[in-house]
This record gives structure tokens, C-alpha cells and sequence, in this order.
């Protein structure tokens, strides 16, 4: 049996401010696992328990009940964390530190041999497109390149599992796509990955699997295939529609598009042979029948509704 | 070569720190005035005033090294509290914990950059006390191992008081906490002012549980009024510097054990 990359099992977490009688649940019965190889969306509203979850496996904090397991050890074990490479939300760094010292730094505390760090810190640096700033302080950098300084750091050393928190936050649409394709190549390297990220579009394209956590509680789970392809429409293009079927799909609350291919008619699925049967009658043609796919952002919005903060 | 990677990186961000920076011009500032009035007093030495004349040099000179050797400890528990809040305030602990490194490792590492800096006061105090000492026409007959292991191991118990109390408290607290306990240390060790009668238990309970500041003070073993060593054997300096050490490693643990069940949530 392989061992998930992560796994939280009825994790519960309560912040306590004992003095002032204080207490917040940020995390309530949470229960999930990222298998190895897979590429999972971690999402919620803010406040929603994510980065409380993220400190957890990384054993930054402590659970109140449950169990967790980060490669197959407990949070903090440093077997894990020597497989793991983390971009915190809002990395912060030594300000008086270049790009090429900070990974050194790194790579040194992660138990790299210093003679072999240069050759890495060069290709590394070029992949997040820092080569010709690795001698500038990195209090001089701008937000987009401290976070592509993050990003370089956590991939050092070959991590099998990546966490990453908000890693396109401050990119510019280049940079995302940076970052995107470099999720695509990890994905393809067979590194686990946990992402966490408000940009729903970005997670979409590069997610395996999805959470969505609400209010401390898992919400929602599951592949992003299986959950995206769940709406109960479908998309028939045609080529052409007569006006008393038109009139009969808006009776229907469908919806029609003039296509350059045809008509593209969206109906609920159960009206789908009715129809279909219909412009057959017609004398006309069906050019493509087709499951009509949600968006992720659609899920996530009628998962968590209009909480504050969301995505 | 992590606790060394931690060490070295703690002691360059004290060298980057703005304040430490003020800190210790203001230091060598105060220092260079008092030298000042050392040096008139010098100039004025005739055959009838000499002795006299001396004799406030040298204490002007006693008063110099006992300010630096205070401030030192003052550092010592700032640099300890600095060296820990710093990271948790800054969220610079979170990827550095994210690598394979174990909290003591994490503290440890930081301890031992703050004992790199103190040992660079503590050279650059024996260098001042040196100076001090030819300016006043003396010589200073000590072992400078000695004069450089004492304080040392004053501020390393300091600095291990102060650790542990950032893993608890912010870092103004720590270093009011610090001195408060410095302070309290001071008046409990004998032949300072007796306590009334009714708290003399405290004082006695408090005399044992807090380092002796006398005990730990190289003017024990040196006295610059007459710079000359007064009898004291290795192993009395070993037994003494062991007493020390035993009470900082002590600081030390309870600060590993404290931070190992702390969260690292900024502060």
C-alpha cells in the first residue's frame, strides 16, 4: 500500500486565548488525504481554516484531537520535512540576503553539501527568472520576485511533496503562468502537491483533486473531473433551429446561441432526447451532444455561498 | 554544520540590525567621553598628588569596565530575546522550520550566534580594560582566558534567562523580566543591605536559586586597584565557571523544552 502524502483524520483545532476566556474553532473534525503523485486544490474563504490546516502539517502548530500525517509521519518529524518543500502565504525572508545566499542558507539547513549547492542555486534561480537579480539584496525585490525567491526555495533539494500557500499571490499573469507550468512539470515528475490558492481559474487548469473547507469543516472533496462535470445541463449544437423549437427551449429555461458551426442550444438533461427527436423531425441535423462542464469557481461559490472573502 | 548555518546567520543579522548598530556606537561613544576626564586626571599627576591622582584614575577605569560589563549583560539578554522574537514576528521562522531542522536545533542555533556576538564584546571589553589600564599606568596581571571565560559565562547565563523567557513573552517583556531578575540578584547576595527580619527567607531561598553575580565576577579574582591577581586557583576558576555554566545550560533546556510546545504562530 503506497502512504498518502498527506493525511488529517478527524483533526480538530481550537485557538485559545485563555486570559481573555477566548475561544475560535478553526478547525472542526477535518478529514482528508493527498495521495502521492496527485496535485490537490485546497480552497475556502478566508478565515475558512486553510493556513491553520497548512501550519498543522507542517507542524508550525499543534492539533487538539485527531491525527495527522505528513509522509507517512507525524508533522515536524524531520524524515518529513526533509521530503517536503513549503512556500508560506507571505514568505518572509532575511532582508539583507541575495536571492543566491538565501537558497544557500536553505539548501545548507536542508543538509545539502555546500560544494554541490551552486550548480542547483544557478538552475533554480533561472527557472523562476532571478539569474540576473541573484545579487541584488532581497529587500530591494519587488512582491512578484520575493515570491518567486519563495518558490525557488521550496523547490531545492527535489521535494517530493510541495505546499504551497497562495504561490501566484503578487505574480503578474506572466508569472502565473510560470508558475502554472511549473506545477504542470512537478505534476509530471510525480511530486504531490497541495495547493492552496483564491486564484480558482489558475487551480482549475493544474488540480487533480479539490477541498473546499468552510468554517473549519470539510465541505467538499473530490476529483476535479467528477465534480466539474456534475451539472445537470447539456450542450447541443444543431444546425439549425426552427422558431417553434426555439420557443419551446425557452419554455424550458434553456438558453440558445448562434454559432458560426450551427446553433448551440442549452438545455436541462432531461430534455435532451426530446429535443434531440425534434429537429430530427425538423429535417435537421444534431452536430455534437455534449455534457455541459461546470467551472470551478461555480462549484465553489454554491459550496460556500457568499461568505466573506471569497475567491 | 545546521546549528553552525543558524549560528552564523543569527550573528550577521545582529550585524545588520539597526538598532545594535546605534547600540554599540553609543557604547564606544560613552566610552571615548569618559576617557576624556581619565586623561585630564593623567595630565595633572605631580610628585605630591600622585597617589591620589591614581587612585581616581583607577577608579574611573573601574567604573568604565563595570558599565561595559552591565551593558554586555543588558545585550546579552536582548540579543538572546532579539535572536527568537525577531524570527516569530517576522515569519522567518516558518521556512526555516519547514526544513529539516529540529526545534532544539533551531534554538541552539540561535543560542550559539548569540554567544558568537557576546564573545566579540567580551574580547573587545579586555581590549578596552587593557587600554584602560595603560592609560592609567597600570598593568593588568590576569590571565586574559579568565578575563574573557567570566563575563562570558555571565552573559550566557543571560542569554539563556532571556530565551526562555521570549518563548514565552514578547521581547520588551524578556528583557524587562531579565533585569528585574538581574536586579533582584544584586540585592540578595551577601553584604548587600539586609532584608528585615520577617524576609530574610526569601532572601536566602532567592540567594540560592539565582547565579551569584559575585561568585561569577572576574573581580573576584582581579582587582585593579592594585592590577594585580589575587590568589585563586584553576580549579577554584574551574568550579566557578562550571557553576555558571551548569545554571545557563539549565536556561537553555528549560527554553528548548518551552519552545518545542509552542506554536509558531506570529506574534
Amino acid at each position: 500500500m503506497t502512504t498518502a502524502a498527506i493525511e488529517f483524520q478527524q483533526v480538530t483545532k481550537v485557538y485559545r486565548q485563555r486570559l481573555r476566556g477566548v475561544e475560535v474553532s478553526a478547525l472542526t473534525n477535518a478529514s482528508f488525504s493527498v495521495g502521492p503523485g496527485e496535485v490537490c486544490a485546497f480552497l475556502g474563504p478566508n478565515g475558512a481554516g486553510k493556513t491553520t490546516s497548512i501550519n498543522l502539517l507542517m507542524g508550525f502548530f499543534f492539533a487538539d484531537f485527531g491525527e495527522i500525517r505528513v509522509m507517512g509521519y507525524p508533522p515536524g518529524d524531520v524524515r518529513a520535512k526533509a521530503q517536503i518543500g513549503f512556500l508560506p502565504e507571505n514568505f518572509a525572508f532575511y532582508k539583507y540576503l541575495n536571492a543566491e545566499r538565501l537558497l544557500r542558507f536553505h539548501y545548507a539547513l536542508a543538509g545539502g553539501k555546500p560544494s554541490s549547492a551552486a550548480p542547483l542555486i544557478a538552475d533554480l534561480l533561472a527557472k523562476v527568472k532571478l539569474t540576473e537579480y541573484s545579487r541584488l539584496k532581497i529587500g530591494k525585490y519587488s512582491r512578484g520576485m520575493v515570491q518567486r525567491v519563495g518558490l525557488a526555495q521550496a523547490l531545492l533539494k527535489d521535494p517530493q511533496l510541495l505546499v504551497l500557500d497562495e504561490p501566484t499571490s503578487g505574480l503578474d499573469p506572466s508569472g502565473r503562468k510560470d508558475v502554472r507550468e511549473l506545477i504542470a512539470g512537478l505534476k509530471a515528475a510525480g511530486k504531490s502537491i497541495f495547493l492552496s490558492s483564491h486564484l480558482l481559474s489558475e487551480v482549475e487548469q493544474v488540480c487533480d483533486r479539490v477541498i473546499i473547507i468552510s468554517k473549519g469543516r470539510v465541505v467538499q472533496i473530490g476529483r476535479m473531473e467528477a465534480l466539474l462535470g456534475n451539472s445537470d445541463q447539456v450542450e447541443i449544437v444543431v444546425t439549425a433551429l426552427p422558431e417553434e423549437l426555439h420557443a419551446r427551449v425557452t419554455g424550458w429555461g434553456g438558453s440558445v446561441t448562434a454559432g458560426e458551426h450551427g446553433t448551440s442550444v442549452m438545455i436541462d438533461f432531461g430534455h435532451k432526447r426530446e429535443f434531440a427527436e425534434a429537429i430530427w423531425a425538423a429535417g435537421h441535423d444534431v452536430v455534437r451532444i455534449a455534457p455541459l462542464r461546470g467551472s470551478l469557481e461555480e462549484l465553489y461559490l454554491k459550496t460556500v455561498g457568499n461568505e466573506s472573502g471569497v475567491a | 554544520m545546521k546549528l553552525w548555518t543558524l549560528a552564523t546567520s543569527t550573528l550577521e543579522s545582529f550585524l545588520h540590525n539597526r538598532l545594535m548598530l546605534v547600540l554599540l556606537l553609543v557604547g564606544i561613544g560613552m566610552v571615548l567621553l569618559m576617557m576624556i576626564p581619565l586623561l585630564g586626571m593623567k595630565a595633572t599627576i605631580t610628585g605630591q598628588n600622585k597617589a591620589a591622582v591614581e587612585s581616581m584614575v583607577l577608579q574611573a577605569i573601574s567604573e568604565v569596565v563595570s558599565l561595559m560589563s552591565g551593558l554586555g549583560s543588558l545585550l546579552a539578554a536582548w540579543a538572546a530575546t532579539d535572536s527568537l522574537v525577531s524570527e516569530l514576528k517576522a515569519g522567518t521562522v516558518l521556512a526555516v522550520m519547514a526544513r529539516p531542522v529540529k526545534r532544539w536545533e533551531f534554538l541552539l542555533g540561535k543560542y550559539i550566534g548569540v554567544m558568537l556576538l557576546m564573545a566579540g564584546y567580551a574580547a573587545m571589553m579586555i581590549c578596552v580594560s587593557y587600554l584602560l589600564a595603560w592609560l592609567g599606568g597600570q598593568h593588568i596581571h590576569a590571565n586574559p582566558l579568565l578575563l574573557f571565560a567570566y563575563p562570558l559565562v555571565r552573559y550566557a547565563i543571560y542569554a539563556g534567562m532571556a530565551m526562555l523567557l521570549a518563548t514565552w513573552f514578547g521581547s520588551v517583556m524578556s528583557v524587562v523580566c531579565v533585569m528585574g531578575i538581574a536586579i533582584v540578584n544584586t540585592i540578595v547576595q551577601p553584604g548587600s543591605e539586609d532584608w528585615k527580619p520577617k524576609l530574610m527567607w526569601l532572601k536566602t531561598a532567592l540567594y540560592y536559586v539565582l547565579p551569584s553575580t559575585n561568585l561569577l565576577s572576574e573581580e573576584r579574582f582581579l582587582s585593579l586597584r592594585q592590577a594585580a591577581l589575587k590568589p585563586t586557583t584553576w580549579l577554584e576558576h574551574g568550579t566557578s565557571l562550571l557553576y555558571g555554566l551548569d545554571y545557563a545550560l539549565v536556561f537553555l533546556l528549560l527554553a528548548m523544552w518551552s519552545f518545542s510546545g509552542r506554536s509558531l504562530r506570529r506574534d
